[in-house]
Order: structure tokens, then sequence, then C-alpha cells
């Protein structure tokens, strides 16, 4: 546990220095994305593919706030969490009470509606163009503007997130959604009421999800349609599956992986999403816990190599 | 004093009358069982005690208070705890972590909910390590649910329902499967269980139900037939035509 620490924060701290500052936020900030997706994927067994609804319905509220309205930083940051757990209430209440299929296609069909309703809304989100002109107002006198200052800002919100999220899958909380993913059935008999627990878990996860949204639109200024298309939904889904969707760093190891891929191939080969769904089909046929299990696979089996 | 009580239950599965105006009333500190053959309604008894289904009409009262309607999820709470007939437990969980669920559920308050850590419960910690201990799993807390027997996994079941320290037990068929050796510990465990709760259990093998149980139930198509002392069940002409017909007689 302690090494796990120690690894992440060299890697926070060299990040910068190996890939350009803005890939380098961005990694972070997909991996709050990716941490409350997690709690649902993960821990509650419930693939929600419309995460983006709430990433981007944040990114849409709080950047305009700045733009327009002038709102600081942390106000912003603020309403985008509150965005997001509140976007996250109405569609986890309209999509808690199916199962299966059903769920995933409900949460789908909502993030299209929110989609086509950005998308439309042209005056306010710009449409497909996007809306640009979101600023990175200074906050206490630092100046945000410089790449490295906004680094050390997204790194220190995703160790607070990544420090949460961990209180949280310890909790009686964390067990309960797990219990939850095992047995649906069992758990109700126990005495939770599933749909509720349910519903949290989408109001928390939709929380991560709004703070992931403001932090993007003010590291590349703009909030682009896809920030609130099923482009963004699938991405998530797929960084936390090739990670490995049953720890915490899964979707921190998956966003890594994601969008460092997706930043050096895509200058390099233009078919390169080609490759991720090779990496996917690999997941999904022999590895279910993703990066994280082949990890563990490959010490224990040199630890056993070294023994005989 | 009556503990619980059913009035005219029943429960139709569009033209299936699968428990058909049934009237039980279950003396507190009692072990009553319900005896029938397959597909006579006991697991659909115990499903509308337990708020899985609502019941077509009739009522349930528990603790002289009408229960009839309460969500699933709240009767543990109210101190009613079931066992399924077919196991259902938490695979992937430790046999620990099965019952500290249970007994999280049922706990004095759920305080720190969020941010709490999981060892800081120290009573619902104490309260899983006791199930455990009733069932005699106590050695293999550790291990995971899906990797021990099915007999061992029949035990388990038993504990996540003793775990919720429950005032009345139900429990659904819980030698399902087991063999006859096996089936020997589950009758012993049963029986030291006898007296500490109310408890209703389903059997279809006579053998346990004769020698453990105070009361007698007999269900056939989904309506009570007969009901009684073990001794005044065996000798009724109506429930050996009806059910122990080709077995025992
Ligand atoms: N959910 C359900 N939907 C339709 N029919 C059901 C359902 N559950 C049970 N039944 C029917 O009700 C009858 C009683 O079943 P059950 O209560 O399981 O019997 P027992 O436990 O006594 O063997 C059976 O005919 C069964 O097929
Ligand atoms: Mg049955």
């Amino acid at each position: 546990m302690k090494k796990s620490i120690l690894i992440l924060l060299a890697a926070v701290a060299l990040l910068p220095f190996v890939v350009r500052p803005a890939i380098a936020s961005e990694v972070w900030i997909f991996a709050i994305f990716g941490l409350g997706l997690n709690l649902l994927l993960g821990y509650t067994g419930l693939l929600s593919f419309g995460q983006s609804t709430f990433f981007g319905s944040a990114a849409y509220v709080a950047g305009w706030l700045m733009k327009i309205h002038g709102v600081n930083a942390f106000l912003a940051l603020g309403i985008g969490v509150g965005v997001g757990a509140a976007s996250a209430a109405v569609v986890g209440y309209l999509c808690v009470q199916r199962s299966g299929l059903y769920f995933i296609m409900l949460t789908f069909a909502l993030n299209q509606l929110f989609y086509f309703t950005a998308y439309q809304w042209t005056s306010v989100t710009g449409g497909e163009d996007g809306m640009p002109g979101v600023p990175r107002p200074a906050l206490l006198g630092i100046d945000f503007n410089n790449p490295l200052v906004y680094y050390a800002f997204v790194s220190l919100l995703f160790l607070i997130s990544l420090y949460l999220m961990k209180k949280i899958v310890e909790s009686p909380l964390g067990k309960i959604l797990q219990a939850i993913r095992e047995n649906e059935v069992r758990a109700e008999a126990v005495g939770y009421n599933v749909p509720r627990f349910k519903l949290l878990a989408f109001v928390i996860g939709g929380a991560f999800s709004g703070l992931a949204g403001v932090l993007y639109a003010m590291l590349f200024g703009i909030v682009p349609l896809e920030a609130i298309s099923f482009v963004f939904s699938g991405n998530v889904v797929f960084a936390t599956l090739i990670g490995g969707s049953g720890s915490l760093y899964g979707p921190v190891i998956g966003s890594f992986v994601f969008i460092w891929l997706s930043e050096s191939m895509s200058t390099v080969w233009a078919r390169w999403p080609l490759l991720l769904g090779v990496a996917f089909v690999l997941v999904v046929l022999f590895l279910r816990g993703g990066i994280v299990e082949a990890w563990s696979r490959f010490w224990s089996w040199k630890s056993s190599k070294q023994k005989t | 004093m009556e503990i619980l009580e059913t009035k005219n239950l029943t429960k139709a599965f569009g033209a299936l009358t699968a428990v058909n105006a049934v009237s039980l009333a279950i003396e507190a500190g009692s072990l009553h069982s319900i005896i029938g053959p397959n597909g006579a309604g006991k697991t659909t008894l115990f499903n509308l005690l337990t708020g899985t289904f609502q019941p077509t009409s009739g009522r349930i009262i528990f603790d002289q208070k009408e229960i009839t309607g309460t969500p699933a999820s709240r009767i543990a709470h109210l101190g009613l705890a079931r066992s399924y007939q077919r196991t259902t437990v938490f695979p992937a969980f430790s046999l620990f972590d099965n019952v500290w669920v249970a007994a999280f559920a049922t706990g004095k308050s759920w305080k720190g909910l969020l941010y709490r850590e999981i060892d800081s419960y120290s009573e619902v910690a104490e309260r899983a390590n006791l199930a455990l201990r009733d069932v005699g799993l106590e050695d293999k807390s550790k291990q995971l649910a899906r990797e021990i027997s099915h007999g061992e996994q029949r035990q388990l079941e038993l504990a996540i329902a003793l775990a919720a320290a429950p005032r009345v037990l139900l429990l659904d068929e819980p030698a399902a499967g087991l063999s006859p050796e096996e089936t020997r510990k589950m009758v012993a465990l049963v029986r030291a269980l006898k007296g500490r709760y109310t408890i209703v259990l389903i059997e279809h093998k006579m053998d346990i139900i004769m020698s453990v149980s105070d009361r007698i139930s007999v269900m056939h198509f989904g309506s009570l037939i007969a009901e009684g002392t073990p001794a005044e069940i065996q000798k009724n002409p109506e429930v050996r035509r009806a059910y122990l017909g080709g077995v025992a007689a």
C-alpha cells in the first residue's frame, strides 16, 4: 500500500516533464472521471454508459459562469461538483430501477438527450463548435495560466479525490455497494434499500465527474461538444476496464495508459484506436481485472519461478 | 403469545394460486415447521412474509403490528430474517464480510456510513463473529464464500440470517442438497438455535421435522390442510393421504 502511494507521487511529480503539461493534466483529470465511474462499474456492478452527461453538464455550467459572470475558480469547481451530482441524481433516479441491458441503454439514451440539448442550444454551448473562451481565473493570487502551476493544481485535486474515493470504498458504503454487486436479492433482504444505495453511488460518481469536467474545460479553455457525448462516456469505460475495474487504482492506471496512448499515437498513426480495440478485446477475453490483474499475476508468476 | 400471524394470506400468479387463504399463528419462542410437497407454496409464503412479493389479499401481523406491504429492505430491521432454499450468499466476499454486511444493516446506527473504517464498528464485528461461531465456521472466516463446500455454504446461508440478530428466523429448507452426514450436522445446528429464536422451518424431509418441531403446519396446493403437534400430524389421515402417503406410510 505504501509502495503504491510512493509510485503514484513519483508519477505525479515526473509526468509533466515526460509529456506536455497539458497532457499530464489531462491524465489526472481523466483519472478523477474514472474514479467516479468505477464506484458504479467496479464496486456496484453497474455499467453506466452515460457518464459524460455529468462531466459535460458541469463543464458547460461552470464554464459559462466563469466566462460570462467571472465566477472564481473555487466557486466554479464547487458548482461543477454540484451540477455533476444533481444531474447524476436525476439520471440515477430514472435508471436504478432497471437492470442489465435496459439499465445500460437507459444511461446511454439519457446521455443522448443531454447531448442533443447541448447540440441544439447553440447560443450557450456553441453547438458543434463547442463553447470557447473558458478562462482559468486566478485563485488566491495564483496564476493558473502557467501550465505547470495548473498542472500542480490538478494533481492536488486528483490526490484529494483519490484519497476521498479510498475512504468511501473502504467505508461501510463501499462494502454495501459491493454486496449489491455480488447479490442484489440478498443485499435487499439483509436490510438495504438497493435502489437508494445505487442512487447514492450515482450521485457520488456524478460529483467526481463534475469536478473532472470543470477541470477539463479550464485546461483547454473550451467545452467541446464531445465532452457530453457518448464518445467520452465510452472512453472512460474503456480506460477503466483496461486499467482494471476491480481495484481503486485501476481507473487511474487506465487513464494514464489511455490518455498517453491516444496523445502519442494519434499523431503517429491515424488508425490508433484500432490498438485500443485490440487491448479491449484482450482485456475482455483474458484479463477481466485489466492491467492491475496482469501486474499482480506477473509478480506471483515471478516469485513462483524464483522459489523453484 | 403469537409473534407472527397471517390472516387469509393469498398470492396468485395469474391463474395459479400459489398461496391460498393461509391463516397461520406462530407462537413466540417455538419452532414451527411447514411441510408440504414440492410446489405446495412454502417458499412463496416466505416471500410474502419477507416482502419479496406483495400478497394478492390477506394480512401479515408481526409483534401485534400489521406489516402487510412493508418493503423487503425494511423487514430485517423489524426483526425478521430468512435463509434461502437456493444458496444466496455474496460469492466474492470472505465469510466474515458475508455476515458483516448483514450485521451492519441492522446495527444500532449507520453513522460514518461514507467515511468510517469497517473495523471501527466493534459491535457489528462482534455480532458477525458470533454468527459464524454459531454455525461452526469461525475458523474459515477469511475464506471466500465461493471457495467453500456446498455444505459449508448452507451453514453460511444460515449465519447471514443469524447476523441480523433477528427475533424470528425463517429457514427455507436449510438441509437442501446436503448429504446424510451434513444433514445430521444441520439438524444439530437448528436444534441448538431452538429456544434462542422463534423459528419457522420449511422442510420436506420428514425425519428432521418430526424430531425438532413444536408444531407443524401442512401445506398442499397452496392451502393449509392440517396443523398440530408432530404426533398429531403423523396420525392425521388427510396428511397421510396428501403428503406422507408414499413416503412414510
Ligand atoms: N415468481 C413466480 N412466478 C410464477 N409462479 C411462481 C413464482 N414463484 C413460485 N411460483 C409457483 O408457485 C407454486 C409454489 O411454488 P413454491 O412456493 O416455490 O413451492 P414450494 O416452496 O412449496 O416447493 C409453484 O407452482 C411455482 O411454480
Ligand atoms: Mg421451496
